[in-house]
């Protein structure tokens, strides 16, 4: 009997600790995807969001104001996103494009997200995501020395060589003509 | 008397060891099971051998030399604080007891400051260790530094990524993931987010989606390449036979035999002329033959 009873007030016990309200606990990271930063061309952030809580998050605002408006302009997407609800063990990605106007060194940091841990919505948590740290952005000028296909290049250096080319060509076939003409006369 | 003698003797016998073991243990946990400490032995192969003996006297100076080894380790190892809180994810490989060798392997990691000031998250590493000594070092990853505040009552989060060597496939290792950061008056703390013995697999080949594509990506092109070449190559050839047509028909005049009819048949005597005189035409027939030699037969 008495073991009876230990039992039962163990297993309430138990389930009364497992049903405490659980928390939500999330992690972002921001990322560069591009493998070159170039001025003037696309650049694309995307930001993943891991909820490894046994609780879901309400009201997540994810911000990020680290893209000063002088240095980058917003091609596409948001810079400031909002999820209802993410529910444990779930991810979300969001991606942004941007375009920098300007060359030189850049150190991507954070961005903020704040969210409700609990359903009750009595206390906001605020999070930083991880930086992707400094990256170079280069000069659109050496970019395109590298890799553009210099199709206006390769017209000038054909005209360029023609002359070469050429003149060989026609006195060869000036020559030729004269004799395949008079082969011609004789039959 | 005597009985009560003999008790006391047998229950002192008893009482003595035990009092002994127990008196000598001094700060360790365990009691009858305890492993070689690291500090002591440089060498990993020849743990095995030793045999931990059964004499007290014995094992109370060894214990006691073990003990303070173990004291001055932790002393210079780097404890977590008390306020601060660390979850780690792995994105992936979603399992993290048995990584890919020569794939990236990439983590997320939380940090929660539940203290009143402010903390400095510096750098973060991993290493692989030896999986029965975890305080022998086998690999160093490269150790990232973030530098990054984080407030009281605030998280963060930390991305970390390293990649197993192909060499160490099919081993068993022990991943140990340090965080480091220091508080606001530059105490430094360390806090061991993963220690646990994982392992190394083979990479699967062709299985994977992204190798997959890969493979048949590159297949089709050097396909499509081969392609283009044979046309190209086809394209010349028809364009040499186009340019060859006109030239050979006018070079190689077909024999068609003496077409010239203004031939001089003076000089051969009249009686070595056959009938097969040019004028004769192909087109008289056997009977018109002999309607001819019929009517002409007075002139032969």
């Amino acid at each position: 009997m008495k073991l009876v009873v230990a039992a039962v007030i163990l297993t309430l016990a138990s389930i009364s600790v497992g049903q405490e309200d659980p928390e939500a606990r999330l992690l972002v990271s921001k990322n560069v995807l591009n493998n070159y930063l170039v001025e003037g061309k696309d650049l694309t952030v995307e930001y993943k969001i891991f909820n490894v809580g046994g609780g879901a998050a309400l009201d997540v605002h994810l911000k990020d104001s680290s893209f000063p408006t002088a240095d980058f302009e917003v091609v596409h997407g948001n810079l400031e996103v909002m999820w209802e609800r993410i529910s444990p063990g779930a991810n979300m990605t969001h991606a942004a494009i941007l375009r920098p106007t300007k060359f030189g060194y850049f150190n991507f940091t954070s961005a903020e997200v704040v969210y409700y841990g609990k359903e009750d919505k009595k206390e906001q948590k605020f999070g930083y995501s991880s930086a992707p740290g400094e990256g170079g952005i280069v000069n659109k000028k050496d970019f395109d020395r590298r890799f553009s296909p210099h199709v206006l290049d390769w017209l000038v250096f054909a005209v360029m060589t023609l002359p070469s080319l050429g003149i060989p060509c026609l006195l060869w076939y000036s020559s030729s003509r004269r004799f395949t003409s008079h082969v011609k006369k004789q039959n | 008397m005597l009985g009560l003698c003999r008790n006391s003797l047998i229950l002192l016998l008893l009482l003595l060891p035990t009092a002994v073991i127990f008196v000598g243990q001094g700060g360790r946990s365990s009691i009858l099971v305890y492993a070689e400490e690291a500090g002591d032995v440089l060498e990993g192969e020849d743990d095995d051998a030793t045999v931990d003996s059964d004499e007290p006297v014995a094992d109370d100076g060894a214990e006691s030399d073990l003990t303070a080894t173990e004291k001055e380790e932790d002393d210079t190892r780097l404890k977590p604080s008390p306020h601060v809180d660390t979850i780690i994810h792995f994105v992936r490989p979603n399992k993290p007891s048995e990584l890919p060798a020569g794939r990236l392997v990439r983590l997320l990691v939380g940090f929660t400051n539940n203290g009143e000031s402010d903390f400095v998250v510096e750098s973060m590493d991993a290493s692989f260790r030896y999986p029965q000594d975890y305080s022998f070092y086998l690999q160093n990853f490269t150790t990232v530094g973030y530098s990054q505040v984080v407030e009281p009552k605030r998280q963060a989060t930390f991305e970390y990524g390293f990649t197993p060597s192909d060499a160490f496939s099919g081993r068993p290792f022990g991943l140990s993931i340090m965080l480091n950061y220091k508080d606001s008056n530059g105490a430094e703390f360390a806090n061991a987010i993963y220690n646990e013995t994982i392992t190394v697999v083979e990479p699967e080949e062709g299985l994977d989606a992204e190798t997959l594509e890969k493979r048949m990506q590159s297949f089709f092109l050097y396909v499509f390449l081969a392609a283009a070449v044979v046309l190209l190559l086809i394209g010349a050839q028809q364009l040499m036979a186009s340019f060859k047509k006109k030239p050979a028909r006018s070079k190689t005049p077909v024999e068609m035999g003496t077409q010239n009819s203004d031939i001089d048949y003076d000089w051969i005597p009249k009686e070595a002329l056959i009938n097969h005189s040019p004028r004769r035409t192909p087109k008289q027939s056997p009977r018109q033959r002999r309607s001819k030699r019929s009517t002409g037969f007075g002139e032969e």
